[in-house]
């Protein structure tokens, strides 16, 4: 069971379709996982359809319904099984994403401690990066220029709001300054989906920041 | 025909609707055209919902007529080809074809947008899905009181649900489009989803 979760703003969004592809698919990714709040988006669901049928109808021709008509031999009815094939751990969006698992990404090194993997989903304005920090490890304190979703798909990490485990939802907005350090356990692994660059306050590594580019699409 | 939810649930699943149709007519539909590639019962499904699909392919109007039709012809396609994935103690049938629709229409915007993504809507919402019993009888009784409350609600806040949902439009899209502040927008949406008793539940 998770302890952080999106907001009932984001969890709207997203039950609404209306959410950016990249933030789309990070909030998936939680719900997926989090019954509390998959309740919420199925009820949210539930919501849309009641608008939906509650809309006035415009006439829609006969021609039309005969195009489709016409088309259905093309398109027989397809047979479904039960789809509840579990081959990796790796959740589905991810294996979309990426060929192979983790290990098999290019990962760019940043210091001694983390490691960022950049995944294009196609969303122009959002990066969709995996971070994966040595257990134990620390990211140089940043800021925020933008907003940030996190959320942690291996290991745990914590910083000075709280203490984060797998499936837990981050939502950072401009401004906010943290330095997240991975438990000592294990490795994290982290999903971070970024609408502007982060900005590293520690001096350590500030000249970095000019070269700090959001990589998305 | 006898739900299984029936006898889960011990309530009529088949309420009737104002209009006198049974609502779970459109799972029959869906039932026959999965066993036997039933057209009738496709034409029946056709002229009820396409119209609906229309209206909300055409709210917000960014999308053209002729882009209109052709979403009605490939969600009313999925329809077909999906009837045998549809199942009844789940979900009801107008739950699951607005979620093609809904799903449909936010691929078309990503093409005509141009993006070049391997991720559909349809995977991107595939965690919304439960198995779990409790749940899908949970899901039920919510589909069943948010139909009843949404009448009752003020025209502010059914203006804001509607622009969220039947438009597809971001919190600050809407803000910007009413002129009204962003913070106005989600106490909006949030009193009408306190109205609706969807709210999260405390852990």
């Amino acid at each position: 069971m998770t302890n952080f979760h999106p907001d009932l703003d984001l969890i709207t969004e997203y039950a609404a379709g209306s959410l950016a592809l990249a933030q789309s698919a990070c909030v998936s990714l939680h719900v997926s996982h989090c019954r509390r709040c998959q309740r919420l988006a199925g009820e949210l669901r539930n919501l849309g359809a009641s608008l939906f049928e509650a809309l006035t109808p415009v006439p829609v021709g006969e021609a039309q319904l005969h195009a489709v008509l016409d088309r259905l031999d093309e398109e027989l009815p397809l047979a479904y099984v039960n789809k509840k094939v579990k081959a990796n751990d790796t959740p589905a969006i991810l294996q979309r994403l990426m060929r192979g698992d983790f290990s098999d990404l290019s990962w760019k090194n940043i210091g001694s401690t983390l490691r960022i993997s950049y995944l294009k989903t196609g969303d122009p304005k959002h990066e969709f990066a995996l971070y994966h920090i040595r257990a134990g490890g620390r990211i140089p304190e940043h800021t925020h220029r933008g907003s940030e979703m996190t959320l942690v798909l291996e290991g745990g990490f914590s910083d000075a709001n709280g203490s984060y485990h797998k499936g837990d939802f981050l939502m950072r907005r401009p401004g906010d300054v943290h330095a997240p350090t991975a438990l000592q356990s294990e490795d994290c692994i982290c999903l971070a989906v970024l609408d502007a660059p982060l900005k590293f306050t520690d001096w350590k590594f500030r000249w970095m920041n000019p070269f700090l580019k959001l990589r998305s699409a | 025909m006898l739900l299984v939810t029936d006898i889960i649930d011990g309530e009529d699943f088949s309420t009737a609707d104002p209009g006198g149709i049974r609502t779970d007519e459109w799972s029959e539909c869906l039932a026959l055209i999965a066993q036997n590639q039933d057209r009738a019962a496709f034409t029946r499904l056709f002229r009820h919902f396409a119209p609906l699909m229309k209206a909300f392919a055409l709210s917000g109007s960014t999308l053209s007529a002729n882009h209109a039709d052709e979403l009605v012809q490939e969600v009313m396609l999925k329809v077909w080809q999906k009837a045998g994935a549809f199942n009844a103690e789940k979900a009801a049938a107008s739950t699951w074809i607005y979620t093609i629709a809904r799903n449909c229409r936010t691929d078309l915007f990503r093409r005509l947008q141009k993006f070049d993504t391997p991720l559909s809507a349809d995977d991107v919402s595939d965690g919304e899905e439960s198995e779990e019993a409790f749940m899908v009888l949970h899901q039920k009784r919510s589909r069943d009181r948010i139909r009843a409350l949404i009448k009752e609600l003020p025209n502010d806040q059914a203006q804001i649900l509607a622009k969220v949902y039947m438009e597809g439009k971001s919190h600050t899209e809407v803000a910007g489009e009413l002129e009204l502040p962003l913070g106005t927008v989600k106490s909006r949406v949030r009193l009408a989803l306190q109205k609706l008793q969807i709210q999260l539940e405390r852990t």
